[in-house]
């Protein structure tokens, strides 16, 4: 599903950001990155998503070979992925329901189908009652659902989180991480960004740690994971 | 491209014209202002063209007789004349003559033959017209040469004066549509930029979640397209009202002078005018684009 062969990325400024990542991360697997800042967490993810490209190996998405696409693909690559953000990322003068509906809009699904889904993601994040409202409207934990049911709502094969709870308290927290695992748990691969410790030993899933670039340790069970 | 996604755009594209409604103004009238100027010069060219072109397909030289003359000396350059190739007529206008179409020529001013004091200063001349006007520059040339002549004069005389001012005013227009089209770019651009900032949140998301990248661009596209649209409109009708008002002037104190008439001209000035301005909308979006959105 994704794999990061002997990856580098050196930044313009001369920053190392990368330094020979190779990881594999198989269909349905649910999968922690954590590191300090700087550690390249967020190289990482721009990677996936096509927005750097590694000076040198390869990194494949969904039998994609990222690294050498051709730029009118790029969008195409994205629609296979979910992308979620510390800071949700809503459009604030749409509500929730189209807020969720404007990122089937622009890839041009038909309205009928745009109707569907969106009912069903806002039914999956358990927000339907809050259709109609508008972001402001709503708490951290609230718009953190809608951002999530934006990105799955087009179906991707991977979830990407970007320390999505990094701006919750630890109750909310919890219910954002049980609803990634019931997405993951309905077979979409999931990648989290976090560094918060307390949800890695909770959720008890694979930890790739990274520091300074490099890939430090790679545990499948998160509780036994330490900060060394 | 689908219906309603085009019905998107174009929603998209008029709720950022509304929303910066003075920069929409600032460029509307930029580019009006330039595609008027546009206009008027093009309109001037076409004329003096044309005005050229009318000179250019007459046949006539106006040969005008030294003072003094005798009667042989004028009959005999009358026969070395008749003896040119492919001379369809022969006209001589004597002084008297001379005087007498000035004075028609001359309508309701008659003070100025007054002022003359009885004098006639006009020449004697003959006036050759041609079978076909390839003849006319050579043999006015050659005919200058006879000692009688004091002149000869003929169309393309004229002709090459006219040239000279289309030359200047071509020149002059290019150099001022140059440089009106720079600020008409550099406005559109940043009516744009205003647009792509003010929506510089919905394109990451639009960006993250897959839209192709020419679904980005449509709107500030069609943005400033219908920018430059509207500006060359009002253009049009500026440059309408303004040729109009011309044409007016000329019949009633210049009658000779023969103006291109309204009609066939501006479906082609218009269409120039509302496809530059399309065109520079086009254009200006694009360098925004290209500047502010890495898509």
């Amino acid at each position: 599903m994704i794999e990061f062969n002997h990856v580098n990325k050196v930044y313009d400024n001369g920053s190392l950001a990368l330094d020979d990542v190779s990881i594999h991360i198989e269909k349905g697997e649910f999968v922690l990155i954590c590191g300090p800042s700087g550690a390249g967490k967020s190289t990482f993810i721009k990677l996936l998503s096509h927005e750097v490209v590694p000076d040198s190996g390869t990194v494949i998405v969904n039998d994609m070979e990222v690294s050498h696409l051709k730029k009118r693909k790029i969008p195409y690559l994205r629609r296979r992925l979910g992308i979620v953000f510390q800071d949700f990322r809503l459009l604030p003068n749409k509500t929730v329901a189209e807020n969720i509906a404007f990122a089937l809009e622009v890839i041009e699904e038909k309205p009928k189908v745009i109707k569907e889904r969106v009912a069903s993601v806002l039914e999956m994040v358990g927000l339907s009652h809050k259709a109609n409202d508008l972001p402001q409207d709503l708490s951290g934990g609230e718009q953190q659902r809608v951002a999530i049911a934006r990105a799955i709502v087009n179906k991707p094969l991977v979830l990407i989180a970007d320390e999505p709870t990094g701006n919750l308290d630890p109750n909310t927290s919890k219910g954002i991480v049980e609803l990634f695992k019931t997405i993951n748990n309905s077979g979409t691969t999931i990648v989290m960004v976090t560094h918060d410790m307390e949800m890695v030993k909770y959720l008890n899933k694979r930890v790739i740690a990274l520091e300074d670039g490099r890939v430090t340790s790679d545990r499948m069970r998160g509780a036994e994971f330490n900060e060394a | 491209m689908k219906l309603r996604t085009f019905r998107y755009f174009v929603k998209e594209a008029l709720k950022s014209m509304t929303r910066n409604g003075l920069m929409t103004l600032a460029s509307i009238s930029t580019v009006a202002l330039s595609l008027f100027i546009l206009g008027v010069f093009t309109c001037g060219v076409v004329n003096l063209n044309n005005l050229a072109s009318n000179l250019e397909s007459q046949v006539e030289i106006s040969i005008y007789m030294k003072d003094g003359l005798t009667t042989n000396q004028v009959m005999e350059v009358g026969k070395k004349l008749k003896a040119l190739p492919k001379v369809k007529n022969i006209e001589f206008v004597n002084k008297d003559e001379a005087m007498k179409r000035f004075k028609e020529r001359l309508g309701d001013q008659q003070g100025l033959v007054a002022a003359l004091d009885g004098n006639n200063p006009l020449p004697s001349s003959y006036i050759i017209t041609f079978e076909d006007p390839e003849e006319v520059k050579n043999t006015a040339k050659l005919v200058a040469t006879f000692p009688e002549v004091e002149s000869a004069h003929y169309g393309q005389d004229v002709i090459e004066q006219i040239f000279k001012m289309t030359q200047i005013i071509r020149i002059g227009g290019i150099a001022l549509i140059a440089f009106l089209a720079g600020a008409t770019l550099f406005i559109i651009s940043n009516t744009i930029r205003l647009t792509v900032f003010a929506r510089r949140k919905e394109i990451g998301i639009m960006k993250y979640v897959g839209a192709t990248n020419w679904f980005i661009r449509w709107p500030f596209l069609i943005e400033g397209m219908l920018l430059g649209f509207i500006g060359g409109a009002i253009a049009t009708a500026c440059v309408w009202e303004f040729y109009h008002f011309i044409t007016v002037e000329v019949e009633n104190s210049l009658a000779f002078l023969p103006l291109v008439p309204m009609l066939p001209f501006f479906y082609d000035l218009s269409a120039i005018l509302l496809g530059v301005g399309v065109l520079v909308g086009a254009i200006g979006s694009t360098i925004s684009l290209k500047q502010y959105m890495k898509v």
